[in-house]
């Protein structure tokens, strides 16, 4: 009975770990670097999987590095932890990658791993949050002011100047939240639009579904408001929905904006007929595997790299969108 | 890594035959090893993940042998160990403690208000983390012994409780220096020293505290009267009782160490995080949990021990380094732990 016990707990816990070592990569040391028998190995810290824009910029990623044989990529998902994030920074520094690509979960804990690996002499590329100090290769972030900006002047020219307006805003407490904002009243100011209704929605449809509704509650002419300008299209989705609940025809009339322009989720409304448009807020994967491919051929790369956007509206979204220098 | 008084886990299950000479000596050699059954599996993890362990291309090491990654896996689970050595006193009694998460949160909070915040002297201010740990633990242990709340239930307030505690006295924000009316604008100097290593580069403050706790609770476990009550209690309290044991007395105390170490835990969360943040420990009283049934701890209460606990909480360091070195998804890190919780419960129900 022992003995049997004993195997069977041995081969459990074999089986348990060769289950987990069949996704394991071996790196062959042989022949030179940067070939696709002996790639560059980069090492890619994403702060959590449970955002769909963060598995985006994972897949962009992907995708990019796909189309260089030259190029490994390891990935991991730090599951919203600092404590875990950093972790993984000094496990990419023992395991000997070429290249490290963070996207922090916050700039204060993960500063120092970034510098220590940084000092090392592994090149770090920090993806759309910032760490603290100089000591990391390159950022490469989006401009979330100019979007709001932008945002803002094409409201303008749609509703010829003038009109009300409804902001749903992302997470007030967060700088994205914050600078959508600003960028927005950058953008109508000076026009005779005016914001008449604005509720903190923290990026989630059903809290932007409430304030919706207590928006249109609040305003029940037929031209009272004229436009909502949602901080994230799932916000925006969801204004649009309790507009057409209210059965009054507001869903037509209204114009329905909102911000990232994810291909399943923004660009798809869009094209649906949802939305009015969409600006991306791009994820930076592509230029990420961009940047470590100029890093690796020993080019020079600039500290910051500030990303543009892409308008998708009703007349460019089959072509898929128009830049915005 | 006999922990507790002895117990009947060495001989054949279900079965009442007292140990005799016929007995050969292989099945008492094997009835001797299956008590050091969680060491053993320990050990066998540590060779699988030395010959599956990635190497460094460079220096051709294998990354998990390493003596950086050995260290770090005590300083990454130093957290949960000293979560998990505290669970293990309330296991001990029959009980379970799902407060530890969020007093680990509340501390972590408290203590950088404490520090950044007042500018208060690190002495101070983790002795009122602690503070706030034994009174919490103590109001669950009074819940538990004094209004017969079942322990489940009782520490289920608690947790929710300690949470709202930590958002409210942070303002829902991390606590960090160079906010408006704070007394630091730069990292109060506790979160380094906690977080560098001592004694020529080998153990960090915070890896010392966890296996500083696991030492002081396996002496007072096994050396001590309290120590004793807790199996007796577990075992059967209503016996404990009529043998003159002062039972509340023992689960409120036993309770409140809890508590204890959940805010000592906090200490090294927010050293480590550089801030307090009040959403820590979120769900770490799972995990906690999960390390103790590894080790072999009974949630039924009376079997087990703290060295157990460390070899549970070593186990899931070990298997969670391997699979984070090979970049395993966390879907399969998921499975792979539940499958290991099954397995040990499996092999401690074998045991019984």
């Amino acid at each position: 009975m022992n003995r049997l016990r004993h195997i069977a707990a041995g081969l459990a816990v074999a089986l348990a770990l060769a289950a987990a070592a069949g996704c394991a990569k071996r790196a062959p040391t042989t022949a030179a670097k940067g070939t696709p028998g002996n790639p560059w190995v980069i090492g890619m810290s994403q702060c959590n999987l449970g955002e769909p824009w963060r598995v985006q910029m994972n897949a962009d990623i992907k995708a990019a590095a796909a189309k260089h044989p030259e190029l490994e990529v390891i990935y991991k998902d730090a599951q919203n932890q600092s404590t875990t994030q950093q972790a993984q920074v000094s496990e990419f520094v023992d395991q000997g990658v070429n290249l490290i690509i963070i996207s922090p979960k916050e700039a204060k804990p993960l500063t120092e791993p970034v510098r220590d690996a940084y000092r090392a002499g592994i090149p770090v590329i920090v993806l759309d949050r910032k760490v603290e100090g100089e000591d990391y290769t390159c950022f490469i972030g989006a401009d979330n002011v100019k979007i709001g900006r932008e945002a803002g002047k094409f409201l303008v020219n749609l509703l010829g100047g003038k009109g009300n307006i409804v902001e749903l805003e992302g997470l007030m407490t967060s700088t994205p939240g914050q600078e959508r904002h600003a960028g927005f009243m950058q953008g109508i100011k000076g026009s005779d639009l005016k914001i008449v209704f604005t509720a903190d929605c923290k990026w989630l449809e059903p809290d932007a579904q409430r304030e919706m509704n207590s928006a249109l509650a609040k305003f029940p002419q037929a031209d009272a408001v004229n436009a909502v300008y949602a901080h994230n299209d799932p916000s925006a989705h969801g204004a649009y929905i309790v507009a057409k609940l209210e059965g009054k025809g507001r869903d037509k009339t209204i114009k329905f904006i909102g911000i990232d322009a994810l291909p399943h989720e923004g660009v798809r409304y869009v094209k649906e007929g949802i939305l009015t448009a969409t600006f991306q807020y791009q994820t930076g994967g592509a230029e990420a595997i961009d940047t470590a491919l100029r890093i690796f051929k020993g080019e020079k790369v600039p500290k910051n790299i500030t990303l543009g956007t892409r308008i998708f509206s009703q007349d460019n979204v089959e072509r898929g969108g128009e830049v915005i220098e | 890594m006999t922990s507790g008084p002895p117990t009947v886990s060495g001989q054949p299950s279900a079965s009442a035959i007292p140990e005799t000479p016929a007995r050969p000596l292989w099945r008492r050699v094997l009835a001797r090893l299956s008590e050091y059954r969680g060491l053993l599996a320990l050990i066998l993890i540590f060779i699988i993940a030395v010959i599956v362990s990635p190497v460094n291309p460079s220096t051709g090491q294998r990354v998990f042998l390493i003596l950086r990654t050995q260290r770090n896996i005590l300083f990454e689970y130093a957290e949960y160990g000293i979560l998990a050595a505290g669970m293990t006193l309330v296991v001990l009694t029959a009980g379970i403690d799902l407060s530890v998460g969020s007093v680990l949160g509340l501390s972590a909070t408290l203590l950088a208000i404490f520090l950044i915040q007042f500018g208060w002297s690190p002495v101070v201010a983790v002795g009122l983390c602690m503070l706030a740990g034994l009174a919490i633990g103590s109001m669950s242990g009074a819940l538990v012994a004094r209004f017969r709340v079942q322990p489940f239930v009782a520490t289920l307030v608690m947790m929710v409780a300690a949470r709202g505690a930590a958002k409210l006295v942070s303002g829902g924000v991390k606590v960090q220096p160079g906010l408006p009316g704070y007394a630091l604008t730069s990292d109060p100097a506790m979160f380094e020293t906690m977080t560098r290593p001592l004694f020529g580069g080998f153990l960090e403050p915070i890896t010392i505290l966890f296996l500083g706790t696991i030492l002081v609770l396996w002496v007072v476990v096994r050396y001590t009267r309290f120590g004793r009550s807790l199996y007796a209690i577990g075992g059967n309290e209503e016996a404990a009782r009529l043998s003159g044991l002062r039972v509340g007395y023992t689960k409120v105390a036993t309770y409140a160490i809890c508590g204890l170490c959940a805010a000592l835990a906090g200490v090294a969360n927010a050293s480590r995080q550089t801030l307090g943040d009040p959403e820590a420990g979120f769900t770490y009283e799972l995990d906690a949990i999960a390390a103790v049934v590894i080790g072999g701890t009974s949630l039924m209460g009376g079997k087990g021990g703290v060295m157990l606990t460390l070899v549970g909480t070593l186990i899931l360091g070990y298997i969670g380094k391997l699979l984070s070195l090979m970049g395993a998804e966390e879907a399969h890190r998921l499975l792979a732990k539940g499958l290991i919780i099954v397995i040990a419960v499996l092999i401690q129900r074998r045991g019984e």
